[in-house]
């Protein structure tokens, strides 16, 4: 029979991580019923926590870089174990003592992180290019607003309308708003939880710097990634802000009685929560009172919607990483659009909008349905 | 004086204290301090011998202080305290330093300092003790009477306990019948002996002991007193059936028409509202469920009793529904076709989908009746001498005369037209109030014995009064229409609508050019010009000066005048009246638009200046109003600004003695049920102006709306139309536009009724009870007893599964609770004991959830600790009555009692299936073929660490038991704590499991925490053991250092009152000031009192200020220099 061998030092990092809570696991495997991979593949993170919590972790396991951190374990844990700050307790064990073998996939992007501020290995200079023929002014001291697109709106040619409709729908709205220099980096959440801490520390360094010197006090954001890290990881480190989600933005605007639409979207959309929007930060209402303020849209849901709805799958890092066809979430959320008859599934995450986009594509719904950001079905209605 | 001899005593404690104290070295060291006679260390203190030692010294030596220094006071203050007292020293003279919880225990490791701190606390127990001085404990004696709250098993079994000592019981229980939930179980594990046949035998003997005085549909509203002499206030809430007289026949709920779910079969059958708690109920009758007034009838302002009649016409009673209406007021057909339901606007059921009929059912009952014919009724017998008389035989005329003759009097009504009805019969045109309808309902008061004398105008009320009448009733309506005061209003072809209608009513031959233009927005203003399209005209205008929104009259006569091709004119007013020849040619009119609200609260119509129009007609009915006639009135009558007759508006007494007034008259033209409620009030006033008490004193009863009704369950479904005249055959023809309902209709109508009251009061049970037991007019009764000591068994609730949506409970009928499940295999329940899915299959297969709602710190985080073994008993169940397979999901299995493990091992035996996980997810989404129609239960089978998927027919959750949701109201009456989880705080989970820190308060059961039937009595023993052993002892001391009050300076401003738990201080006047008097009994010297003290009038014995100065001087001596 084999017999463990505990990696002292390792595990010592993933109980310190997963703290009190983690000794409170009494294995009732909720957490693998809950979990979304096992719709598509075995994953049983009961087992992993058990692991951890006896020191027997095997770092050469897939396993360690499997968890999409969509909370839905956490969210129900009869005992509060902080399921994700174990797996990427693991994650930062094999990141950083070497102990195990990360991925080729997210080696690149935090490789890209880690040089140029960016996981899609883009030039810095580059980051505002989106921005370009749109009447956007940088951000100066005095400035009422902050917008930080997040570096797939900004880098990536299919997704830069998510940033663009934004733009569109404040300089229309005359808000009085900047986005910051190219000095801006990754916002670091993601390559966090896949356990690059170091790098995520010097991004925040940077992005605090930053936004200091520069007299930043309201950030409005359009990945729910941004948000949390902005909103509940930087302020550790020194970084106090407002930080405003798009969708709780427009809302707000809406009720005020500043944004209107002329415009009628004749469609039947479905909402799918962003994780990070969702359960990590319990913000549910304001995106579908968007939807459902646009006139002529009609709005249906998920079959798992709000705390129930599944993960794209690009949380936790993953987004970076391969995920095989047939094990992808996203794959199974467009199914289910497509029954209900969406036209449109609406996202408010950019993870979740390049998921879903790849999805659309490989199973060859393009012609039948389109993957849109509330934002840009917004500047569309008004 | 005596001098001062203190002894001190320092404890080894073994090695707890010795290992990091040094004992020895505490000693010497007091030895040293002022006033020590003598200071010695001991192994242990409490021993024996270690008590043996105070005692000789204070023989002996003569101490007459002594301070040991040990573990906790809370463990052993009392032991040395009892030492002294035993050695003749008073225990006050006694002070305590805590060296190992304070020194030993946090300072491990560092004896040096560890020991300088035990100096510390030692010297100052030694200042302090100096300044102690004796106190005198006091006796009371105690009450031997016990108060049992709840009558679930742990009640019972403690009521019985103390009943066969000999000694009173008073059982207070809130459902109508004792047994709790334990009554609701089929069986109880291990033995599975049947839950009815041990219970019931308990529960019959708790009825009939003779030292149990059972109280149940009871509450206990407040507690004051003290251990050995509580005084407790219970409330008695009325059960509508005396329990005596009951002889549980059941005719009752035979005739009883509403059904509601009935909770001791948890819903899954369903109760009347008249009903038998359980079968075997203790007491043994039947009970009436009522939960408020109905909204229907609270809004009616004549106080019809709607949800009765509906809930009868649900059963096909017509006649007697009937009855319920005229049980109120005589006009249920004319009601039932123009009153303005204001009932159906309050109709719960419109909070779900649409209201209820209300209106078209009262008229569907009496046009029953008069298709099947009245039998002609006899006259009401006159058992009072004095004769009423009413002027004017209008709805309020009428109704005031209906409910006197009803009260026994002789009753007149004088009518100035030719026939009785008033604006029933010369103001509602036939099409809306057909004539036989208005007689039917004439007839029926005349038939009681009330005379109407029509052509008879009465002016003269002194005459009246001369005829032998000894009151009189004015309801003589506001019949004088209002005049425009515009040019040309006389031309030919303008006539007011009263006089048109009255015209139209009388069967006048009217003629009436094409075009038509009605001025007004009521009531009126429709009726006429309804009344004109069938008259002949072409084209009928109705001219209002405000919008539609605005219009007074009832918005579906409105709709019904536009689908009959009634044109509206809104926001426009005539100014003029052009005539040709006398004759009316048109009308110039002015447009308006609207203001500011007026008084009415509606926008004021405001002209447009040069926007004059003209308009050709050919007649013009004016219906801007109506006001009181005076001239038909005496002229020594008061009347009010507004030109209506001046009344006190609550007796409607006029000006004049013995005269009233109500109706139009009084309020100016209003809707006819506001006349009939005027009409009730007025004979309330008359009634009691004859028999000569006051109009006014206990008058208005306000009637408590039912709450939260429920609608769960509640399938939508439309209200039912009402069938109409085809617009087409209006025209001409003053046939009656709406049809009314047919038995099938109205019935299915009537079922919609989501009877919010629960009982109707339709009375019906009242008829077949022969023995008279029932009461509908009982009311809440409180009584008082005296007792020396309480017992809560309170009980427990079941957790909802409905919370956690991803287990499905009440979206699929097959996920069940355990209490539904018991009810399932019980042979007295809903299934008759066989185990059955909602469709009645058996179900091939079964899964038990463990752990719902416990276990789960979303939830709760405590064990429910009988989940287990109840899912085992279910599996048994299942195993042995069907052929299903069974799954237990389960976390950890935990088997403690005796012969539980033997159980869950027979179990095992019989094939169940056991998976070691908690369930995720209950969901009838199938994706497999063998998945089709189940339930399908996600969990990892942690044990194999793969995911499970297993269909099945049905799920039974294990739900937690959990606090009762008032548990902490409950704490409050009774002063006991709760704990974190919300059960009932025992002073020690060990040594005083039964006790709570009220002196002479006992629990027991469930209430305390999750336990078993086993336990349950167990602890039911021991708290009567406890009661008992309190009433044995016969006498109790009471606390000694208690507050007391320096009187001199005392301001009496009740603060001690305020902050006090304990209810001791309480603010008397003495010697004309207010001061606070303490209740020493009830004391508890906690001390709050003397904090919140503004003069330091208030303090504590034993805890005086220099007693406590000399304890801190004490402890900071040595520190400070």
């Amino acid at each position: 029979m084999d017999t463990l061998s505990p990696y002292k030092e390792a595990t010592d990092v993933i109980l310190e991580a997963g703290g009190e809570p983690l000794k409170l696991c009494y294995q009732c495997g909720l957490c693998t019923g809950i979990c979304p991979w096992n719709l598509v593949r075995n994953f049983v993170v009961r087992r992993i926590m058990h692991e951890a919590q006896l020191g027997a972790t095997d770092f050469g396991s897939e396993d360690v870089w499997t968890c999409v951190t969509c909370r839905a374990c956490v969210q129900r844990c009869p005992r509060g174990v902080e399921i994700i700050d174990v797996m990427r307790a693991m994650r930062r064990a094999v990141a950083s003592l070497g102990i195990g073998v990360v991925p080729d996939a997210l080696r690149i992007s935090a490789k890209n992180i880690a040089g140029v501020g960016n996981p899609l290995g883009e030039a810095p200079e580059k980051r505002n290019d989106w921005a370009k023929d749109l009447k956007v002014k940088d951000f100066a001291s005095g400035t009422e607003i902050l917008y930080f697109p997040c570096c797939i709106p900004s880098y990536d040619p299919d997704v830069k309308t998510v940033a663009r409709s934004v733009a569109a729908i404040f300089n229309k709205l005359k808000i009085d708003y900047g986005i910051i220099d190219t000095g801006a980096k990754c916002c670091g959440e993601a390559i966090r939880k896949a356990g690059h801490e170091d790098t995520f520390q010097s991004l925040a360094q940077n992005n605090i710097s930053l936004f200091t010197s520069k007299g930043v006090k309201t950030v409005v954001v359009s990945s729910p990634h941004c948000y949390h890290t902005f909103k509940h990881e930087y302020p550790e480190l020194g970084g106090e802000f407002e930080v405003i989600h798009i969708t709780q933005y427009l809302a707000s605007l809406i009720d005020e009685g500043k944004l209107k639409f002329s415009k009628e979207i004749n469609k039947k959309v479905i909402y799918s929560d962003p994780c990070y929007l969702g359960r990590h930060n319990d913000i549910y209402d304001e995106p579908r009172k968007i939807l459902q303020s646009i006139p002529g849209l009609e709005l249906i849901e998920f079959p798992d919607a709000r705390e129930e709805a599944i993960c794209c799958g690009g949380g936790g890092g993953r987004i970076w990483m391969d995920t095989p066809k047939g094990e992808r979430f996203s794959d199974i959320r467009v199914e289910q659009a497509a029954e209900k008859g969406a036209d449109i599934i609406a996202i408010a995450c950019p993870y979740c909008f390049l998921n879903y986009r790849d999805s659309v594509l490989s199973m060859g719904k393009s012609e039948t349905m389109q993957v849109k950001d509330i934002a840009e079905l917004v500047a569309e209605a008004m | 004086m005596e001098e001062t001899k203190i002894g001190v005593y320092i404890c080894h404690c073994g090695l707890n204290i010795a290992g990091t104290v040094d004992s020895e070295g505490v000693a010497k060291y007091a030895g040293t301090l002022p006033h020590v006679a003598i200071a010695r260390d001991y192994k242990y203190m409490c021993s024996d011998p270690g008590q043996d030692l105070i005692k000789n010294d204070i023989k002996e030596l003569g101490i007459n202080r002594v301070v040991v220094a040990s573990c906790s006071p809370r463990m052993h203050e009392p032991t040395f305290r009892k030492a002294c007292q035993d050695a003749g020293l008073n225990p006050y003279l006694y002070e305590h330093a805590n060296i190992r919880e304070h020194c030993s225990w946090p300072h491990a490791g560092d004896k040096e300092r560890a020991t300088e701190k035990a100096k510390d606390l030692v010297r100052a127990a030694i200042r302090r003790v100096y300044y102690q001085e004796p106190l005198e404990i006091k006796e009371v004696p105690v009450n031997p009477n016990v108060l049992v709250v709840g009558g679930g098993i742990a009640g019972i079994q403690a009521a019985l306990d103390i009943a066969d000592g000999g000694k009173k019981v008073y059982m207070v229980e809130r459902d109508a019948s004792i047994g709790g939930h334990m009554i609701q179980l089929d069986r109880t594990f291990p033995t599975l002996d049947c839950s009815e046949c041990i219970l019931t035998p308990k529960m019959t003997d708790t009825g009939h002991h003779p030292n149990i005085e059972l109280m149940t549909n009871s509450e206990v509203v407040d507690v004051s007193g003290y251990i050995g002499n509580f005084k407790v206030k219970i409330k008695k809430k009325p059960r509508y059936v005396d329990i005596i007289k009951c002889n549980s026949c059941g005719e009752c709920a035979k005739v009883c028409p509403v059904e509601v779910p009935d909770e001791f079969e948890m819903g899954l059958h369903m109760r009347k509202a008249a009903y038998l708690p359980l079968p075997q109920a203790v007491p043994a009758a039947f009970a009436i469920d009522k939960r408020g007034t109905a909204p229907c009838r609270i809004a009616c302002p004549a106080g019809v009793n709607a949800q009765g009649y509906v809930a009868l016409i649900s059963q096909g009673k017509f006649k007697e529904a009937l009855e319920v209406v005229r049980r109120t007021m005589p006009f249920a057909g004319v009601l039932g076709r123009v009153c303005t339901h204001p009932c159906e606007l309050d109709c719960e059921r419109g909070k779900f989908d649409e209201s209820i009929s209300i209106r078209a059912l009262k008229r569907f009952v009496a046009d029953y009746e008069m298709k099947a014919g009245r039998e002609k009724l006899k006259p009401i017998k006159k058992t009072k001498k004095e004769k009423v008389a009413v002027v004017g035989s209008g709805p309020a005329g009428l109704a005031c005369a209906y409910d006197l003759i009803k009260e026994g009097y002789a009753v007149t009504v004088f009518e100035a037209l030719a026939e009785a009805g008033g604006l029933l019969r010369y103001g509602i045109p036939e099409y809306r109030l057909p004539k036989d309808v208005v007689d039917n309902d004439i007839s029926y008061i005349q038939e009681l014995g009330v005379e109407i004398k029509t052509n008879s105008p009465v002016k003269d009320f002194g005459e009246v009064f001369n005829q032998g009448y000894s009151a009189i009733f004015v309801g003589t309506g506001a019949q004088a229409s209002q005049k425009m005061g515009i040019p040309g209003e006389e031309s030919k072809g303008v006539i007011h609508a009263l006089d048109f209608l009255r015209m139209v009513n009388s069967g006048v031959e009217m003629k009436l050019g094409s075009g038509v233009a009605v001025i007004g927005g009521g009531n009126a203003a429709i009726d006429a010009a309804r009344a004109s399209l069938r008259l002949g005209a072409k084209e009928v205008t109705v001219v209002y000066r405000r919008s539609q929104a605005e219009m007074p009259a009832i918005k579906t006569e409105i709709e019904e005048a536009e689908q009959e091709g009634i044109k509206f004119h809104f926001l426009a007013a005539p100014v003029k009246i052009l005539s040709k020849n006398g004759q009316l040619s048109a009308l110039e009119c002015i447009k308006m638009e609207l203001g500011e609200p007026d008084a009415s609260g509606r926008r004021r119509p405001v002209p447009v200046k040069g926007s004059e129009f003209t308009m050709d007609v050919d007649n013009s009915i004016i219906a801007i109003g109506q006001s009181v006639d005076k001239a038909m009135l005496p002229k020594d009558i008061g009347y009010t600004g507004w030109g209506t007759l001046e009344v006190d508006p609550i007796t409607l007494q006029t000006n004049l003695d013995g005269v009233f007034a109500g109706g139009d008259v009084v309020s100016g033209p209003a809707d006819v049920v506001v006349a009939v409620a005027a009409g009730k009030e007025a004979a309330i006033s008359i009634d009691r102006y004859l028999r000569g008490v006051s109009l006014t004193e206990e008058r208005k009863i306000t009637p408590k709306k039912v709450e939260n009704v429920s609608k769960e369950g509640v399938q939508p479904a439309a209200r039912s139309a009402m069938p109409m005249l085809k617009t087409g055959e209006r025209k001409g023809s003053f046939a009656e536009v709406e049809q009314g309902y047919d038995e099938k209709t109205a019935i299915e109508e009537a079922k919609r009724c989501l009877n919010c009251g629960v009982c109707s009061e339709c009375l019906e049970c009242v008829k077949v009870c022969d023995q008279e037991a029932i009461n509908h007019e009982m009311q809440d009764e409180f009584v008082e007893v005296d007792v020396g000591s309480m017992i809560l068994a309170t009980g427990y609730e079941q957790f909802d599964p409905s919370v956690i949506p991803q287990y499905g409970y009440k979206k699929y009928d097959n996920v069940l609770t355990g209490l539904e499940f018991e009810r399932i295999t019980c042979a007295g329940g809903p299934t008759w004991g066989r185990i059955q899915l909602k469709d009645g299959r058996e179900p091939e297969s079964v899964a038990i959830v463990h752990c719902v709602g416990s276990r789960d710190k979303n939830y709760h985080e405590y064990c429910s600790r009988v989940c287990c073994m109840y899912g085992l008993k279910y599996a048994e169940l299942i195993k042995e009555f069907t052929k299903a397979e069974v799954y237990e999901f389960y976390i950890d299995m935990r088997c403690f009692g005796e012969a539980y493990e033997e159980f869950y091992q027979r179990v095992s035996e019989m094939g169940v299936n056991f998976i070691r996980g908690k369930v995720a997810n209950i969901t009838d989404q199938a994706i497999s073929e063998e998945e089709n129609g189940k339930l399908i239960v996600t969990a990892e089978d942690t044990l194999l660490g793969k995911l499970m998927r297993v269909p099945v027919d049905m799920v039974i959750l294990c739900a937690a038991l959990q606090p009762r949701s008032d548990a902490a109201d409950i704490a409050t009456l009774f002063t006991i704590g709760q704990r974190g989880d919300g059960f009932f705080l025992e002073t020690h989970p060990k040594l005083a499991p039964v006790n709570t820190p009220t002196d002479g308060v006992f629990i027991a059961g469930c209430c305390e925490a999750p336990r078993d039937v086993p336990d349950t009595v167990a602890q039911a023993s021991a708290a009567a053991s406890k009661a008992l052993s309190l009433i044995s002892r016969g006498k109790v001391t009471t606390e000694a250092a208690v507050s007391y009050v320096d009187e001199s300076i005392c301001h009496g401003c009740g603060r001690c009152e305020e902050i006090c738990t304990f209810h001791a201080p309480s603010i008397i006047s003495k010697d004309g000031r207010l001061v606070s008097n303490v209740n020493e009994a009830l004391c508890k010297g906690c001390g709050a009192c003397a904090v919140v003290c503004p003069t330091g009038a208030i303090s504590i014995r034993h805890f005086n200020m220099q007693q406590i100065n000399s304890l801190v001087d004490g402890l900071l001596e040595v520190h400070n220099g």
